[in-house]
């Protein structure tokens, strides 16, 4: 699948302009600050799951009403046209093919990119938070039906942590009896996540594990799901076996460690266990991978770190890959000026054999055998394009 | 900001739900353009609507009486009611033509993060509904003190409660906290299905709606 042409109407910097891209590698070169990240959101806005790094609101051009985006979309084969409409205070409406889609999460069914920037080369040492977000896309790039979970799991958690804050007040009558119908909703929900989430790992993890291999040219890498209620921890590997774990027995579990707690949390005011509070842990053997697994979070070199982080992305792409039978959009912004020589050689060879990429640059210096089929020049929201 | 009562106008529209500053701008600018007679019309008939209609003793739907329209109704099966969030509820279910029970209004469903618990609800009047001790009851053998035990009381003997709050979050937490409270009355208590819209394609249905449609199949043979 490749967009093939997308136009950007009032879209942050954007006036009105066109891209034409190539279905293989390009180029958005241009000094900071001119626009080229903009584009690569823009890409990524076909894909229905918003932009990576900001609200809706804020990819409205100053002073006007909406921003729209109209994509040519190639999938199979076909010709598919893409229309996205930003409202800020009224939503987002998407057209797909001239007709109404229910909403812009179903463009996931036709577009999906996979975004890597600057803040996700941080994502191995940075908040759980960005790793928490990282697994919590995938499960829903792998399902967009699961998009409908994910959003009632986390409405669930902000009703109960709103309830938990008021409970142990004297006056908030009937506590009781209501926390117990949200303890239902929060285990229910938080076990459909957390089951989805474990899949997903499962999924993931042998293509990690490959990609890490590749990029270090050496080392061994394992992914495991750290969780302080789930019985027993899935660490060492055992994500394989994780992902056969029916969501019953998650609930089950979730659900005593919740009865456990109800003391602790009505004094704490807040849910202190469950998928809010899980993290994806990142393990390095380093060498020939014969040494013992460490944390790379606290062990590994910033290099490693980088090298893990980019061999998370690139594995997403490989597994969307293959469940969706089609390559994603690659997206890399900034990227290359971020990695050492060596790894940025071998970014560029791997990028030719993954479907469409789209990567931003400040620095034409550190583009030595990307080799790209397009070029565009971005100035001031202008765009020109080259090749 | 507009001059004096313009301004005054847009601000009181602007707290109407659904209508942001944009709106209420645009509806008072068109009502300064209405005929006098138009503009005492409407301010009228909100006056009208806060003096004449009020909640149903009973089941607080809105009603121009004491009771509403269908708790008045003889006609109506008293054997049933049906629990819902806000009196359009009603007027949605009718619509059908499907039922013929009594209804309870909740005004609203249970929602921490708004600060409403059951207590800012209907909920106790909907017990005291149900809570007519039959009198076979097994239970402890003391006479009942009268509460709600009227012989002429038509809820004296309800049989089902169907709850028809929304399929949301808000409103399956608050069907869950019903049933709890009505189940040790030993009363039926059913759910409306919440399933796949009709028209629709299976393999579009998000993981929720799919979920809920399989909790709530139905036997087919066998
Ligand atoms: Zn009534």
């Amino acid at each position: 699948m490749h967009v093939a042409q997308l136009r950007l109407t009032d879209f942050r910097n954007y006036e009105s302009e066109t891209a034409e891209l190539s279905p293989t590698v390009n180029l958005i070169i241009g000094a900071n600050a001119q626009g080229k990240t903009n584009l690569l959101e823009a890409v990524h806005c076909l894909g229905g799951l918003g932009s990576p790094r900001a609200p809706d609101s804020a990819l409205v051009r100053d002073g006007a009403e909406r921003a729209v985006l109209h994509g040519r979309v190639v999938r199979d084969e076909r010709r598919i046209r893409v229309d996205l409409e930003l409202r800020p205070g009224r939503g987002a409406r998407a057209l797909l093919n001239g007709a109404p889609l229910p909403g812009t999460r179903s463009l996931g069914e036709v577009v999906v990119t996979v975004f890597f920037g600057p803040d996700d080369l941080l994502v191995v040492k940075g908040s759980p938070e960005g790793r928490r977000r990282f697994i919590d896309d995938l499960v829903v790039k792998l399902r967009p039906a699961r998009y409908a979970l994910r959003r009632e799991w986390e409405r669930v958690l902000k009703q109960r942590n709103a309830l938990l804050k008021t409970a142990r007040r004297a006056e908030a009558r009937g506590v009781n009896e209501t926390l117990e119908v949200w303890d239902d909703a929060f285990c229910r929900a938080g076990a459909a996540l957390t089951a989805a989430r474990l899949a997903s790992l499962a999924l993931l993890a042998p293509y990690v594990a490959k990609r890490y291999e590749a990029v270090a040219g050496g080392g061994r890498l394992e992914l495991s799901y750290a969780s302080e209620w789930l019985e027993p921890a899935p660490s060492d590997g055992a994500l394989q076996r994780l992902g056969a774990i029916d969501e019953a027995s998650i609930q089950g579990v979730l659900a005593n460690r919740v009865r456990e707690l109800r003391v602790r949390e009505i004094e704490r005011g807040m849910s202190l266990i469950g998928p809010q509070r899980d993290d994806l842990v990142v393990r390095l053997a380093s060498g020939g991978g014969s040494g013992p697994l460490l944390d790379a979070r606290v062990y590994a070199s910033q290099g490693d770190q980088r090298t893990s982080a980019l061999a998370l992305k690139l594995a997403e792409h490989d597994l969307l890959t293959e469940t969706l039978g089609m390559s994603p959009v690659l997206l890399l912004d900034d990227v290359f000026s971020e990695l050492d020589g060596a790894r940025r050689r071998w970014l560029a060879d791997t990028v030719r054999d993954m479907g469409q990429t789209v990567f931003t640059s400040a620095e034409p210096g550190t583009l030595e055998g990307t080799d790209p089929d397009r070029i565009i020049a971005v100035r001031a929201g202008r765009l020109e394009a080259h090749g | 900001m507009y001059a004096g009562p313009i301004q005054d106008l847009i601000d009181e529209l602007a707290q109407l739900p659904g209508i942001g500053p944009k709106s209420a701008q645009r509806v008072a600018f068109h009502l300064l353009k209405a005929t006098p007679s138009d503009a005492r019309r409407l301010a009228e008939s909100i006056i009208e609507v806060k003096d004449k209609v009020r909640l149903c003793r009973r089941c607080f739907n809105v009603a121009d009486r004491e009771l509403c329209e269908y708790c008045r109704d003889a006609r109506r099966d008293p054997t049933a009611i049906c629990v819902v969030q806000e009196p359009p509820d009603i007027v949605a279910i009718e619509r059908t033509r499907e039922y013929r029970g009594l209804y309870h209004v909740l005004q609203g469903a249970i929602s921490p993060i708004e600060g409403i618990g059951p207590a800012e609800l209907r909920t106790a009047e909907l017990l005291e509904r149900l809570k007519t001790i039959p009198p076979s009851s097994p239970q402890d053998g003391q006479e009942t003190n009268g509460l709600g035990s009227g012989s002429n009381d038509p809820d004296a003997n309800v049989e089902e409660v169907i709850i028809a709050t929304n399929p949301n979050i808000e409103g399956e937490a608050t069907a869950m906290y019903l049933a709890r409270l009505i189940s040790p009355l030993g009363i039926l208590v059913t759910r409306l299905a919440s399933g796949l819209p009709v028209g629709g394609d299976l393999e579009y249905a998000d993981e929720v709606t799919l979920g809920r449609a399989f909790e709530g199949r139905r036997r087919m043979s066998g």
